[in-house]
């Protein structure tokens, strides 16, 4: 693996051509160009303003926030994961050329996308003074934002990971990119982004088992980062279930650990992986 | 080889070098393919590349000869780092450019001058390296303003024209030529020959693949015959190539009479 990082180190320029080339094709042929990957968040924060102020409140100041403080990092996690299932696969007719270290397709998608979570955060700040400016009483910024390019570490590690097992099994079993997108669906709903861990920590399945449930809830990397984000992000809100209302609990940072750990193995695995299978990737049948 | 050649150290070196590839006999490798017939799969493997041993100087155009099937893109590819051997050794000495087909790493949906970018570091340049080799690539490429639009809209003649004058402009030491040298009006294609003259002079290697034997006759210092992965014979064009032409008429009789 040694080698392999170096042979990587000494194509870097051609990881930023990609990176770049990448962001120039998704908006080639639009007249908003990049524009668009701020409008995407800012639409979606306005609508989830609008959704949960009016529509579904349930009790929390805010709550569109909260809900964007655990989404975007899932966007990320699952735009990059089903981005990079088709990297080497739609670019077999040029690694049949050329040589270049082939992680680079995969990788160069996911830093893409990566920038695009930036500009995402960008519009999350921007939100945050709007609300500070309708409400001066209370300042919705937090000093355990310092937290975030930590957290933001252990998903692009977790997405490198499973980016590169992705696009490597993809290249020669198509339905793997079919299983990644219901598997990533599925995952939305089982991870606490539409609602908090809170709801989970309450929840009677969960006090019945005596929070063994929430223990295994947050074995789910994605699950304890969305509770990592959200606990960074903003401050704590008490939820209501039926007629209580609940304060907020903490998740405890062995969670975050733990998720941390598991982001190393996939990433270190992942690339062995990748590297197992790529010079195999030309002579797909 | 001339006994000063000898001496000199060569930029490709290949020695016993074996290549099987793999086939299944489903069309698709497919998932159920896979845990379904996990142990019925029939997977035929075939030898491409027997065991070949050459080497090639600087300032040497090699051209590699033989009918099809025979293992001389394979070969190539090799070179080129596409494929990776089964076993023998290949050390290269410099930068390749891979002339494999002409402008296929172009993407459809940037400009020409963006593809030259891409190209231009794929092929081992900085951007700024290859930025202020831009200039010189348009010139000789003789796209002119077509250079800002999209790739997609180009004639085949238009890429290949492109394709030739990125690699010929990367500083490559070898350059790896597969057929491709006789896209391109005429006047194009001699520009073709004289840069590729020049860039021999100044110490580059030249290894092709053609089946236009004059190009071949004309070009190279040595011939080399490939016949199903094996080098049958090496040495001067002129006398591997009447050897080469005398094989493929007596095959052509054989065939003719093997019916009767």
């Amino acid at each position: 693996m040694k080698e392999e990082l170096r042979e990587l180190w000494r194509y870097r320029e051609l990881l930023f051509t990609i990176v770049e080339r990448d962001l120039r094709i998704r908006y080639k042929n639009s007249a908003l160009g990049f524009l668009w990957s701020l409008i995407i968040p800012i639409v979606t924060t306005g609508v989830l303003t609008f959704v949960y102020g009016y529509l579904a409140n349930n009790g929390v100041s805010n709550f569109s926030a909260y809900v964007m403080a655990a989404y975007l990092p899932y966007l990320f996690f699952q735009q990059s994961i089903l981005d990079s299932a088709q990297s080497v696969l739609s670019q077999v007719p040029l690694i049949k050329k050329i040589y270049f270290p082939r992680e680079l397709l995969p990788l160069g998608i996911i830093i893409a996308n990566f920038i695009h979570l930036l500009l995402g955060w960008l519009v999350f700040f921007a939100f945050l003074g709007f609300i500070y400016l309708r409400n001066p009483q209370v300042n919705p910024f937090q000093l355990s934002t310092i937290q975030l390019p930590l957290l933001m570490l252990i998903s692009l590690f977790l997405s490198t990971g499973l980016g590169l097992i992705v696009s490597a099994l993809n290249t020669f079993y198509e339905d793997v990119k079919y299983l990644t997108g219901v598997a990533m669906y599925l995952l939305f709903f089982l991870s606490p982004i539409t609602y908090t861990s809170e709801t989970v920590a309450y929840s009677n399945i969960n006090q019945r088992t005596n929070g063994m449930l929430f223990s295994l809830y947050h074995l789910n990397p994605i699950a304890a980062l969305s509770t990592g984000y959200r606990q960074a992000l903003l401050a704590p809100a008490s939820i209501t279930i039926g007629n209580t209302t609940h304060p907020p609990i903490g998740m405890k940072p062995m969670y975050l650990y733990i998720a941390a750990a598991v982001s190393v193995v996939v990433l270190i695995g992942g690339y062995a992986m990748f590297n197992r299978m790529k010079w195999r990737f030309v002579e797909r049948p | 080889m001339s006994e000063a050649m000898a001496t000199r150290t060569p930029t490709i070196s290949v020695r016993n070098l074996r290549k099987k590839f793999r086939v299944s006999n489903s069309a698709i490798g497919g998932l159920k393919t896979l845990l379904l017939w996990w142990k019925k799969r029939s997977v035929r493997e075939f030898e491409v590349l027997k065991g070949l041993d050459f080497d090639c100087y600087p300032g040497e155009c090699v051209s590699v000869i033989g009918r099809n099937g025979a293992g001389k893109s394979t070969l190539l590819a090799i070179l080129a780092r596409v494929y990776r051997q089964t076993s023998g050794e290949v050390k290269v000495n410099g930068r390749i450019a891979p002339l494999l087909e002409l402008g296929a790493g172009f993407h459809p949906d940037l400009t020409g001058m963006e593809n030259i970018i891409f190209n231009g570091v794929v092929l081992g340049l900085t951007r700024k390296q290859i930025r202020e080799r831009i200039p010189q690539i348009i010139e000789f490429s003789e796209l002119g303003d077509s250079i800002n639009s999209p790739v997609r809209s180009y004639s085949s003649g238009m890429l290949a024209r492109l394709g030739f004058a990125v690699a010929i402009h990367v500083d490559a030491d070898i350059l790896l030529v597969d057929e491709v040298l006789s896209v391109g009006d005429y006047a194009f294609e001699q520009k073709c020959y004289d840069r590729v003259d020049r860039f021999r002079k100044e110490g580059g290697t030249i290894l092709m693949v053609s089946h236009n034997l004059q190009a071949v006759e004309r070009f190279s210092d040595r011939c080399v015959w490939l016949r199903d992965g094996q080098m049958v014979m090496s040495g001067l064009p002129d006398d591997v190539l009447a050897a080469y032409l005398k094989d493929q008429v007596s095959a052509q009789v054989a065939e003719t009479e093997a019916p009767e």
